[in-house]
């Protein structure tokens, strides 16, 4: 008796401790995300570009004056009041000391300069650009690596007149990644979704009950645990060359890459849409049916309707899944980060390139926990919305 | 004479091997109200899904002998299904209104017939209601969910919905078994209503609902039909034991 009641309260320890620990596993990912990723999270991650550019200008012809600028509490930022310019002892993503711009002002110089480069007339400096270095006219040229301060006091020497300025973007943003992923989810979804949906229609209203529909059944629910890589198999050995063969693609692309992905979403949208098919109530296709609507009739304007709220849950469980899937999309869709976004090449989702940074030497932590913080938010976003719009269908459906 | 809307001779029905109903035969008469009693299982829903067809949907479901709507075999070759459905319109037992506004569900019928003209449908469906006794109640809300409606409203809604196809008959199954005993009445009132311009077959289980509102009454048992007569003579003299035996309670 006393032995029993033991191992009760064994058992009943053993589930409080596993989730416990469950609890501290996953809110350790959550807090190694946030605290390696938000320092770098910004607007500008969002909109600027992976590559730096570097730039050669030179000056306008300007008057000299006194700029007012504005109060900068931070010792590691320098006024340069000559040219209306501010500049910041920064540090890049691989650590090393940089040059960064913090301001230019409206009227300064700096912001309008004539370009160097061959074909461009003008280039703009921005808050954020990292100066490289710049030269004068017979005074010797100031230089990063010296430090910020040291340039703004050289840059402050009445005597020294600019010749030339090297200067970059910082680069480093996902606005590649970004569009690539959209993308994705947009060619995705506009393949698989009417698939799917049609797919489970013909299961759940139309097809026969035997063996052969049986078999499918059992074989589209096991495609659902079948590691992504092997749809990469798939999609390399199929999508690829069709896509090469079919438009001006030459390598692995975005269409190949949206296919396979539709391939891995398809048995989740059919499966989340025939069971919401299932839970229609047979008196309503009665009913239909008895109003001398036929089959087609009642299975598209009575139960399909009915289903919409399970057809958006696995959109949103689509998409959730669009956007963490990385294992297949090196295969068809490449790991090489792009700026400028086409479907007939290659280039990453955001989860490729957390992927393709890591494996980069050496690897940026960083802007990957970044990057995660950012898809972690997307999921936690769609998982709210499938529960408000659960929520939401039954209020409308009531009223 | 009466005229006779449907006419069922030596029908029997199948479920696999199964036999529900034996040697059935049985006139429906037109603007009329017929219910069909008999115990749990004795095949008397059965029965008024062969009047419509509605046993088509299970697979393992036969049926033999004849079965005459207007002079038409309904289970012979080439017969359209579709078309005796508008005809013979069907009330289930539980109220099942379609997820959508009051005034597309009364629509619905009419609409997957190719109806589209706005003003048409406007008519039918103030008509339907009005027969359904259920204008008054929801004239001004036409555009709610239907499923913001009472039970009650929910089945004169379903009613209405049969309705709108214009049929000739409309078959109930136990319409009221869902509902209060005031919803009930305004139902009951209503197939007396009804019966002007629509032949009415009802299954209940209520003897007093039967005893109430039908013209005649065919006491069903075991898959056999025992005894068919008009109401009156079927509660006040019947001719069998079982049947005496039913309709004052003392088995069922």
């Amino acid at each position: 008796m006393r032995k029993t009641r033991l191992s009760d309260r064994l058992l009943q320890i053993s589930t409080m401790l596993s989730t416990l620990v469950s609890i501290v596993g996953l809110g350790l990912i959550f807090q190694f995300v946030l605290s390696r990723g938000l320092s770098l999270l910004s607007i500008d991650l969002f909109t600027s570009n992976y590559y730096a550019h570097n730039y050669i200008a030179e000056l306008k012809p300007y008057e000299e004056m006194t700029y007012s600028m504005p109060n900068f509490d931070d010792e590691d930022v320098y006024v340069i009041e000559r040219y209306g310019l501010a500049l910041r002892q920064g540090i890049d993503l691989a650590g090393n000391g940089v040059v960064e711009v913090e301001y230019v002002h409206p009227d300064s110089p700096f912001n309008t300069m004539i370009s160097a480069e061959v074909g461009v007339d003008t280039v703009d400096m921005n808050a954020n650009n990292i100066i490289d270095r710049i030269s004068y006219v017979d005074h010797p040229t100031s230089l990063s690596r010296r430090g910020a301060e040291v340039m703004a006091s050289e840059l402050n020497d009445p005597q020294r007149v600019i010749n030339q300025v090297f200067f970059a973007d910082l680069g480093g943003g996902i606005r590649g990644s970004l569009i690539t992923t959209m993308w994705l989810i947009f060619m995705t979804l506009l393949m698989a979704l009417p698939m799917g949906v049609l797919t489970a229609v013909y299961f759940n209203e139309f097809a026969p009950v035997n063996m052969l529909t049986k078999t499918m059944r059992t074989f589209i629910e096991t495609l659902t645990g079948v590691p992504s890589i092997i749809y990469g198999l798939l999609g390399i050995s199929v999508f690829v060359p069709l896509t090469v063969a079919l438009t001006p693609a030459v390598n692995t692309n975005l269409i190949a890459g949206s296919m396979t992905l539709a391939v891995i979403i398809l048995p989740i949208i059919i499966r989340t849409t025939e069971e919401s098919l299932r839970v229609v109530p047979q008196d309503h296709r009665a009913a239909s049916l008895a109003l001398g609507a036929n089959k087609t009739q009642t299975t598209f304007k009575v139960v399909l309707p009915q289903a919409t709220q399970g057809i958006l849950t696995s959109t949103f469980l689509a998409i959730g899944r669009i956007i963490g899937e990385s294992a297949a999309l090196i295969f068809v869709l490449g790991a090489i980060v792009r700026d400028r976004v086409s479907i007939f090449e290659q280039s990453t989702s955001l989860a490729v390139h957390i992927w393709s940074m890591m494996t980069d030497e050496p690897a940026n932590i960083a802007l990957s926990s970044t990057i995660a913080l950012l898809i972690l938010a997307v999921v936690l976003i769609l998982n709210v919305s499938i529960k408000l719009s659960v929520y939401l269908f039954e209020k409308r459906g009531k009223q | 004479m009466m005229e006779k809307v449907i006419s069922v001779e030596n029908c029997d029905l199948f479920y696999g091997d199964f036999q529900a109903l034996k040697d059935v035969s049985l006139p429906i008469y037109r603007h009329k109200v017929t219910a069909l009693i008999g115990p749990s299982g004795c095949g008397k829903s059965t029965f008024l899904r062969t009047l419509n067809r509605m046993n088509d949907l299970i697979a393992s479901c036969k049926v033999k002998g004849s079965i005459q709507f207007n002079h038409e075999e309904t289970y012979g070759n080439g017969y359209d299904v579709i078309e005796l459905r508008k005809k013979v319109g069907m009330v289930f037992q539980k109220p099942n209104p379609f997820p959508m506004s009051i005034f597309d569900n009364i629509a619905f019928g009419p609409r997957q017939q190719g109806l589209k003209d706005k003003v048409k449908l406007k008519e039918i469906v103030e008509k339907a209601l009005k027969q359904a006794a259920l204008w008054d109640e929801v004239h001004d809300r036409l555009n709610q969910s239907a499923l913001s409606l009472s039970g009650g409203q929910q089945q004169r809604l379903c009613i209405a919905r049969a309705i709108a196809m214009e049929p000739e008959v409309i078959l109930m199954d136990e319409p009221t078994s869902a509902l209060d005993p005031i919803a009930t009445q305004k139902i009951e009132n209503l197939i007396e209503e009804l019966k002007k311009d629509y032949t009415i077959v009802i299954v209940t289980h209520s003897m007093q609902q039967a005893a109430r509102i039908s013209d005649y009454t065919a006491f069903f048992y075991m898959g056999e039909l025992l005894e068919f007569d008009d109401t009156k003579t079927l509660f006040v003299s019947p001719k069998l034991k079982q049947t005496e035996d039913y309709v004052t309670g003392r088995f069922g």
